[in-house]
């Protein structure tokens, strides 16, 4: 207990500096392990994350502006259609309708997508205290999920009312929420964390053309938005959207070469960076090494999520919480991201030298629960060999 | 190492687009059960479930893909050693069921000639939000020799019946082929005394 405390006052000596932070001594606090009160994770992540700067003193402006480009973006780009001389069936390529339904393939990926984040807890699915208003007031306009709810028409029956009268009925919303499980939309005024996901990625594809919506995207902005949302310093637990949406940003800049298949055997790659750490285990277990080699299980069949996903699914999310401490602590990111991974076999070697191809691919798809700081010791004791 | 505890071993590979239930089927198959509480799956996934056919105990070895573009790369390198594949499309989605025939060009560029194929048009459960007609499933199927089946994950309908007739169709390739093997060595050990000696006027 007393060891949690001083812990937490040492991260809170540094954060109360007056001007600039310490980042040598933020990171190695931070890398082993942020404490889950007083909103210090949502906060330091901030900060590894290079959305806050060392510099305390410019903090509020870039917060300020931050977070009103931010709403900028919300009001430019989640937009209806439409105009004066506009249309849905205007051929026209500049027609705002033809990027409106280029743009609904996008988001009927990432609906499906954010309705299955992190299913085994609550969270995704509650309301959020801070809806956006322009969004949960438009009477279903600026819903992005409304965009792609699928076709009513070819279930809708005419009804006829007096002469020549028809009103089409709707008889096709009521399966939707039994459709989406738990993750129902909520009614005006209200929306659920999922629908925010929806929109930050929403928006983050359509501001990165090049890349647009990757599957897994979600796992990796579900973490984040997660901290972020239940900061208990209200201020920030307010803008988690916005700030957790540059958050994002800028760590896929470090990450999404891993996203684009384009880039698969670059330097930067997913290839690339399997085959680091297939090397690793090489070179800390060739014994392993050699038997996997043999049983010819190839390391994108389980290196391939990890490393994508940064672990996000290999782990319940307050593991994945403290992994990622010390991932966005490292200044060399992602070096021990790769310990990390090659500490994971290192740990059930036993297990791997008695399976056969079967039992092995298993048990590395479906990593045991083990305790985070075993898997995270033997991580520095291999980057201290290293 | 383990002693064996099967007879044969088949490979199969789901594929389809995203949503379309591929790993609901798969976990409905090996665990019986049904959730709507999954996590999207990301490159390749993997289980296996042993069953019994004509006497013989096959071991399946079945892998689960990622629907998107970005992940065929990876899930096109299992195409090779799939001796089965379910293409999945769910039957409350139009663009799910148009895609088929883009799957079945990727069978074509990555597979054997001859993997064994089976349509699958699942979430036949929920009739009121259908919009592919069991008929227009027969039919593309029909069009490329393939084998199909609308199934539920959900209501278990049609799971098992839809592995087991692609692993019985599998087994008859391999019986036949072991034949066929059988045929190809008798008729080479006969030919050259029934084969004329085709040069022989010419010279």
């Amino acid at each position: 207990m007393g060891l949690h405390k001083a812990r937490i006052r040492a991260f809170e000596d540094i954060l109360e500096e007056d001007s600039t932070i310490d980042m040598v001594t933020l990171r190695s606090l931070a890398f082993n392990g942020i404490p889950d009160d007083k909103g210090l994770r949502s906060l330091v992540w901030r900060i590894l994350l290079n959305y806050l700067p060392s510099d305390k003193n410019s903090w509020q402006s870039t917060l300020t502006e931050k977070r009103n480009l931010y709403k900028h973006y919300i009001d430019e780009i989640i937009v209806s259609p439409g105009g004066e001389t506009d249309h849905p069936l205007n051929n026209s390529p500049d027609s705002s309708w033809s990027t409106y339904f280029k743009d609904n393939e996008v988001l009927l990926q990432i609906d499906k997508d954010v309705r299955r984040l992190c299913p085994d807890i609550s969270f995704f699915q509650n309301a959020t205290e801070f809806p956006c208003h322009k969004v949960v007031y438009s009477g279903g306009a600026k819903r992005l999920h409304k965009r792609v709810e699928q076709s009513v028409l070819k279930f809708s029956t005419l009804e006829r009312r007096g002469l020549g009268v028809a009103k089409l009925s709707d008889e096709s919303r009521r399966s939707d929420s039994t459709q989406s499980g738990d993750y129902a939309p909520l009614h005006e005024g209200r929306e659920a964390h999922w629908e925010v996901v929806e929109r930050m990625l929403f928006l983050y594809a359509k501001l990165n053309p090049g890349q647009g919506y990757v599957q897994g995207m979600n796992e990796i902005i579900g973490p984040i938005y997660h901290t972020f949302a239940i900061d208990p310093n209200k201020e920030y637990r307010m803008n988690a959207e916005p700030d957790c949406f540059f958050c994002f940003t800028n760590l896929m800049a470090e990450i999404r070469d891993f996203f684009i298949r384009t880039l698969d055997e670059s330097d930067s790659g997913i290839n690339y960076v399997m085959g680091k750490l297939s090397d690793c285990l090489k070179k800390f277990d060739p014994v392993v090494w050699d038997l996997l080699e043999k049983q010819e299980l190839k390391p994108q069949y389980y290196s391939f999520r990890w490393l994508t996903l940064l672990l996000s699914q290999e782990f319940a999310l307050p593991d994945v919480e403290r992994i990622w401490d010390s991932i966005f602590a490292d200044s060399d990111r992602f070096e021990f991201f790769i310990y990390i991974c090659c500490a994971m076999i290192l740990l059930v070697r036993q297990e791997l030298l008695n399976g056969d191809f079967a039992s092995n691919v298993k048990l590395l798809q479906n990593f045991p629960p083990m305790d985070v700081s075993l898997i995270l010791n033997k991580a520095v004791e291999i980057s201290l060999a290293a | 190492m383990a002693k064996k505890t099967y007879d044969l071993l088949f490979k199969l590979l789901l594929i389809g687009d995203s949503g379309v239930g591929k790993t609901c089927i798969l976990f409905r198959f090996s665990d019986n059960h049904f959730t709507t509480t999954f996590i999207s799956t990301i490159g390749i996934d993997f289980k296996i479930k042993t069953v019994e056919l004509r006497g013989k105990k096959i071991k399946l070895q079945i892998w689960d893909t990622a629907g998107q573009e970005r992940f065929h790369t990876i899930t096109t390198s299992y195409y090779r050693g799939a001796m089965g594949i379910m293409l999945v499309y769910d039957i409350t989605n139009e663009k799910t069921f148009d895609d088929i025939v883009k799957w079945l060009r990727n069978i074509d560029e990555h597979a054997n000639e001859d993997v064994e194929k089976m349509i699958l048009g699942n979430k036949c459960d929920m009739e009121e939000k259908r919009v592919v007609s069991k008929e227009r499933g027969e039919a593309i199927a029909r069009e490329h020799g393939i084998r199909f089946m609308e199934t539920s994950a959900k209501a278990n309908i049609n799971i098992d019946r839809a592995f087991s007739e692609l692993a019985e169709a599998i087994l008859d390739k391999t019986s036949g082929r072991e034949a066929d093997a059988d045929h190809a060595r008798i008729a080479v050990e006969r030919r050259p005394s029934r084969a004329p000696p085709t040069r022989a006027c010419c010279t």
